[in-house]
This record gives C-alpha cells, sequence and structure tokens, in this order.
C-alpha cells in the first residue's frame, strides 16, 4: 500500500511530482552608450530573472491539469524541466517515478512531448517515413507500432496526408501528425506545450476532442499549457495558473471563478431607452431599449438587480450568462500585473520582498 | 556488441532517408548532384594545374600531390558521408536550439550525434573526386602498397577526420554560451579547414608548421599524414603521429563539448528556429 501524500494522492498515483523547483535564468543587460558598450565587454551586467521560485506541484496518473500563466509566467520553464529538456536550479523532479535528466533515455521511451512551435517530424520526408524514423529510434516492437499507426490514423485522420512531405502540410495537418508521433511508443503522459497554437477553430475542436479522448480511453495523463482558457477549461477538469514564475492558483475552472471575480453579464429588455441606474452593476452598452450590463455575482445578487431595475422601468425580457473565461483571466492577469507593478516600486533595489498573490 | 549493431541499424535507417530524400525529385537530384560534384572538382583544380604546371610543389611530385589532394578530399567526404545535416556543423544545431529534438531520443547522445548524419548517397558527390583521384594516383606512386599500408592509409584517414570533427566540435561548443552570435561559427571553421588543408607545408617556418599542427590542425588533415603514408617523414612511428592527435584533440573537443552540455541543460534553448528535424 503506497504511503499517503499531504496533497491527497497516494505516491502511486503520482504521474509529476515537482517538489521546492526553482530555476533562474541570466539576462545580458546592454546599453547603446559607447562607454557602457566597451565596460560591458569587460565586466558584462547581468539580470537574474526568476523563471520558476519553490514550485510544488503534483499530478495524479489520468489526470489533464492545465497549466496557464501570462507570458514569461514560467510555463514552458515546467514543461521543460519536467520532459527532460531542462535542470532545474534546486528542487526535485519525478516524473512516473524518475529522474528526467539522469534517466532521460529510459524516461523518453515513456513520455510524449508536443511543441506547438515546433515539429518532431522530419520536414523534406512524409509522415509516415518520420513514423518509420519513430518506431527504428524508439525501438517500437512492429506489431505495437502498427495498431498504433492504425489508432493514430483512425483517431487523427491521417490517411489525407500520410504520405505528404511534412513540409507541404497545412499547420493543423502538421499538428495532428506531430501528436500522432508522440503516441506512436504509447506514452504514459503527454506535455503538451501550446498545441493549438495557430490553428483555426475547427482544427483546434478537433484537437482537444483528441487529447480529451487520449485521456479518457488510454487514461494517458496529460499536461497542457495554453494561453486559450475556453480551450481549457474544455479540456481539462484542474487549472494550475502560474505567475512571475509561482503557482498564483491550483483548482477547478468553478474556484476560479469564484474565487477571483465571478463575472456575469446582465441583458435587459426594457419599454424604456433610457438605461436603468443598478448599483453594483456596470453598464457596458445600450442599444435601442436594450442595455447590457456586467457585475460580479459574489459581491452582488441578480435578484437585487432585477427588482432595483424593476422599480425604474418595466422589464420586458432578461437574459444572463456567465462571462467568458478569457475575460475573467485577462481580469486576474491585470490584477496581478497591478500587484506586480506596486510590488516592483515597493521593492528595494537589493532585496527581495514577498511574492504578492492575488 | 549490442551497441555496435544499434549503431549499424541506425546508420542502415539513415541510408533509408537519405535515398528517400535524394530522389524526392528527379530534377533536384540532378541538378543539386552535378553542381556539387563541380564546386567539388573546382575546389581541387587550383592545386592540380600548379602540380601539372610546376611538374610538383617543393619537394613533392606530380603524383604526390595528386595522392595528398586525393587523402584530403576523401577525408572531406568522410565527414560529409557520415556526419551531414549539421552534425559535423553543431554550431547549428546548438545555436538554433535545435539539440532539444536530441535530447528526446531514448537513446546515448553520441550514438544520435554519431549515426543521424549519415547520409551516404547525398554526401558521396564529395567524396567521388577523392576516390577517383587517389585510384589514379596509388599505382603511380612507385611505393609497395601493402595490406599494412592500406591498414596504415585507412587508420590515418580515420584520424584526420576526427581530427577535423573535433575542431568543428570545439569551435562548435561556442555555440552553447553565445548562440546567437556562434551559430554559424562552423561554417567558417568548416571553410578554413577546406581551403588549408590540401596544401604541403614543406619549408614554412617551424613555429609556423606548429601552429598549423596545434591551433589551427590543418596539417594532419593531408599534408603529415601523406607525408608519413608516401614515406617523406622517415622518423619512427611517423605513421602514428596522426592518430595520436586524433587522440588528443578528441579528449578536448569532448571535454569543452560536455561543458557545453551541462550549461545547455542549466540554460537551455531561449532561441529556436524551426528549419527542419535535421536543423
Amino acid at each position: 500500500m503506497a504511503a499517503p501524500d499531504p496533497s491527497g494522492i497516494s505516491h502511486s498515483d503520482i504521474a509529476v511530482d515537482l517538489n521546492c523547483v526553482s530555476k533562474t535564468f541570466r539576462q545580458r543587460q546592454r546599453s547603446e552608450k559607447l562607454g557602457d558598450i566597451l565596460k560591458n565587454l569587460v565586466r558584462p551586467v547581468f539580470r537574474e530573472v526568476a523563471a520558476l521560485r519553490d514550485i510544488d506541484l503534483k499530478i495524479a496518473r489520468g489526470e489533464i491539469v492545465a497549466y496557464a500563466g501570462p507570458n514569461g509566467a514560467g510555463k514552458s520553464t515546467t514543461v521543460k524541466i519536467a520532459s527532460g529538456m531542462l535542470a532545474p536550479d534546486s528542487g526535485t523532479v519525478r516524473v512516473l517515478g524518475m529522474d528526467p535528466v539522469r534517466q532521460r533515455e529510459i524516461y523518453m521511451r515513456r513520455i510524449g512531448v508536443v511543441f506547438g512551435q515546433r515539429t518532431e517530424l522530419w520536414m523534406d520526408h512524409t509522415v509516415a517515413a518520420s513514423y518509420e524514423w519513430k518506431r527504428v529510434v524508439w525501438e517500437i516492437p512492429q506489431d505495437r507500432f502498427e495498431r498504433m499507426v492504425g489508432f493514430v490514423h483512425e483517431m487523427l485522420g491521417l490517411g489525407e496526408f500520410y504520405k505528404t512531405l511534412v513540409r507541404e502540410l497545412s499547420l493543423g495537418q502538421r499538428m495532428r501528425a506531430d501528436l500522432g508521433m508522440a503516441l506512436l511508443h504509447e506514452p504514459e503522459i503527454l506535455f503538451l506545450d501550446e498545441p493549438s497554437l495557430g490553428l483555426d477553430v475547427l482544427a483546434k475542436r478537433s484537437m482537444l476532442d483528441y487529447i480529451t479522448g487520449l485521456n479518457r480511453d488510454r487514461k494517458v495523463t496529460v499536461m497542457v499549457t495554453s494561453h486559450d482558457m475556453a480551450e481549457l477549461e474544455q479540456l481539462a477538469g484542474r487549472i494550475v495558473m502560474i505567475h512571475h514564475g509561482e503557482i498564483a492558483f491550483d483548482g477547478d475552472f468553478a474556484r476560479l471563478r469564484r474565487e477571483f471575480v465571478d463575472r456575469r453579464v446582465l441583458l435587459l429588455d426594457t419599454d424604456s431607452p433610457l438605461a436603468p441606474n443598478l448599483p453594483g452593476a456596470t453598464l457596458i452598452s445600450t442599444e435601442g431599449h436594450r442595455h447590457e450590463y456586467a457585475f460580479d455575482a459574489g459581491e452582488t445578487g441578480v435578484g437585487d438587480l432585477l427588482a432595483v431595475a424593476a422599480q425604474q422601468t418595466q422589464l420586458l425580457d432578461v437574459e444572463t450568462h456567465r462571462a467568458p473565461i478569457d475575460d475573467i483571466i485577462a481580469d486576474i492577469y491585470v490584477r496581478w500585473q497591478k500587484a506586480g507593478n506596486r510590488r516592483e516600486v515597493s521593492e528595494s533595489p537589493h532585496g527581495n520582498s514577498p511574492t504578492d498573490r492575488p | 556488441m549490442n551497441k555496435i549493431r544499434r549503431v549499424l541499424h541506425l546508420w542502415g535507417l539513415y541510408a533509408r532517408m537519405d535515398a528517400l530524400w535524394i530522389t524526392r525529385d528527379l530534377k533536384m537530384f540532378l541538378s543539386w548532384s552535378i553542381s556539387d560534384t563541380l564546386v567539388n572538382v573546382g575546389g581541387l583544380f587550383a592545386m592540380l594545374l600548379l602540380a601539372q604546371r610546376f611538374a610538383g610543389i617543393g619537394s613533392w611530385s606530380k603524383v604526390q600531390v595528386l595522392f595528398l589532394l586525393s587523402y584530403s578530399a576523401i577525408c572531406g567526404g568522410l565527414i560529409e558521408v557520415f556526419f551531414g545535416f549539421n552534425i559535423a556543423n553543431i554550431s547549428r544545431r546548438v545555436g538554433r536550439g535545435q539539440l532539444d529534438h536530441v535530447l528526446i531520443q531514448p537513446q546515448p547522445l553520441w550514438m544520435s550525434l554519431l549515426t543521424e548524419g549519415f547520409c551516404p548517397f547525398s554526401g558521396s558527390v564529395v567524396m567521388a573526386p577523392g576516390i577517383f583521384l587517389m585510384a589514379w594516383a596509388l599505382p603511380r606512386l612507385g611505393i609497395h602498397l601493402s595490406a599494412a599500408w592500406y591498414g596504415a592509409l585507412l587508420l590515418n584517414m580515420v584520424a584526420s577526420t576526427a581530427i577535423t570533427l573535433s575542431f568543428q566540435y570545439l569551435w562548435g561548443s561556442i555555440a552553447f554560451w553565445a548562440p546567437r552570435a556562434a551559430e554559424e561559427i562552423n561554417s567558417s571553421t568548416s571553410r578554413l579547414l577546406g581551403e588549408l588543408r590540401q596544401y604541403p607545408l614543406d619549408g614554412l617556418a617551424p613555429a609556423l608548421t606548429a601552429g598549423l599542427r596545434g591551433v589551427l590542425p590543418v596539417g594532419f588533415l593531408g599534408w603529415a599524414p601523406s607525408r608519413a603514408l608516401l614515406g617523406l617523414d622517415s622518423r619512427p612511428l611517423s605513421l602514428l603521429i596522426t592518430p595520436v592527435a586524433a587522440v588528443g584533440f578528441g579528449l578536448i573537443a569532448v571535454s569543452i563539448f560536455q561543458k557545453g552540455l551541462i550549461h545547455y541543460g542549466r540554460t537551455g534553448s531561449q532561441r529556436y528556429l524551426s528549419f527542419g528535424h535535421r536543423g
């Protein structure tokens, strides 16, 4: 019997275990002044950027976790560390019970990695030739390979371009082929870094279906990063948000809405072109007799707003819905940015202040 | 034994892929191989014409110069055949952040680097003129061509190729620390070696000769091994000088490259350029 973990996941059930992982990069500072250029040649000036600060993250086997955050938050760094392409400065990384860097060769047989900005396919060969290359290099037994090629063919619909040069594929086709290639050796865990980058709506929807299908049918653990929050919400039950290299939120999307802001939209059709004055709600627009408001359901009840509106005008129709998750995340990022700016102002040049968490 | 079998297996894979690549378009294949052959033969012509005009160069007879040319051309060809697709020009892969493609393969890095650049068909265009020249020169050299001599020839060629590769990796490792600035450094070092390796270096000042066997080891890529093989260097064990130098250069290159790899593991690559898998 495996020992229980404080997170509630037993050790044998943990697929990814990052413990106090930190990573700092050094950025060389440059100046255009002639004097500084000469000085920098002798004594270059560096700025330290903390990409990850004491990250603790556990992902259970069979789970899909969305990993999100603004640009430069540390998402790709985390994926690179978890997939063994980068070593952390401190802390421990165990994925499927292995150290990704020290046990790289065995480890790579058990994981799959897809980066939206790059391809593991051979650009000047067909998809079929790339898959054959994978079979030989990963030493996939022929019968298993054929079974998996059949599976990815069916799942991703590769038939139409399987024998086309990768260079000639559309981005959507290339991403499908890349995902298929990552699956050929039947990885237990998939790291997907921006897998839908640049895809159109249909291709994106297909990609989401493939990933959820994989997780549902084959119990593949998935860690996925994206900027598209609606996409992540469809895909994952759990979202981990990273900001300034720290985990700022770890929970489900419903909790995210509750904890940050449960932004709703209220649409009122009235008998008057004048919009009622509703305390606790912000008027967004008025078109004819239709008035749109935004409000935080955590602070103001929709019943209260309707009662106030009814006192001022006659209500003909009422509509209310949740704001898109992207809007909520944008609010959170703005809030973090403001908090970050305040922190930067209050920080002394040499000291570190505690991280602001929203 | 398993490792050797695996290397041979992978060479087979990459040979097939090379054949597929080169035959994917007949027109491209023909224009590419004709132009490449012309460029490579043209590169040998300066020395050929000099040797013809002056019936040799310095103490080297015309046939000996041809042997030197063929030796250096074959060694250049070996690099193209075994370490093509930017395995010899490693600064490109490192500088473009494409080492990640190799790192996610479930095999030792050395095995990927030893096999992934194998292109016996597209790379042979460089080696073919060298083999042709050597086949012409050998029977005219007037030396006893025993099995041991051929063994020494092979050993020295492998050593010269290893020195070229070591030199490329020594300079190419700079790209670990300066990816953008040093991405193309191996194009320059490769050109430098290619241009100088076919010259007889006799008569140069000792310091310069030492430099051309040390800092810039072109002396080991044609001149020194050819002298030993042709009997122009009467020192005992002269045939082993290039192989011993290859071991030395190899060790230094491996040590520096490993340091670079450790740095790469710490910093990763913030600069990925997608030029395809072989970069």
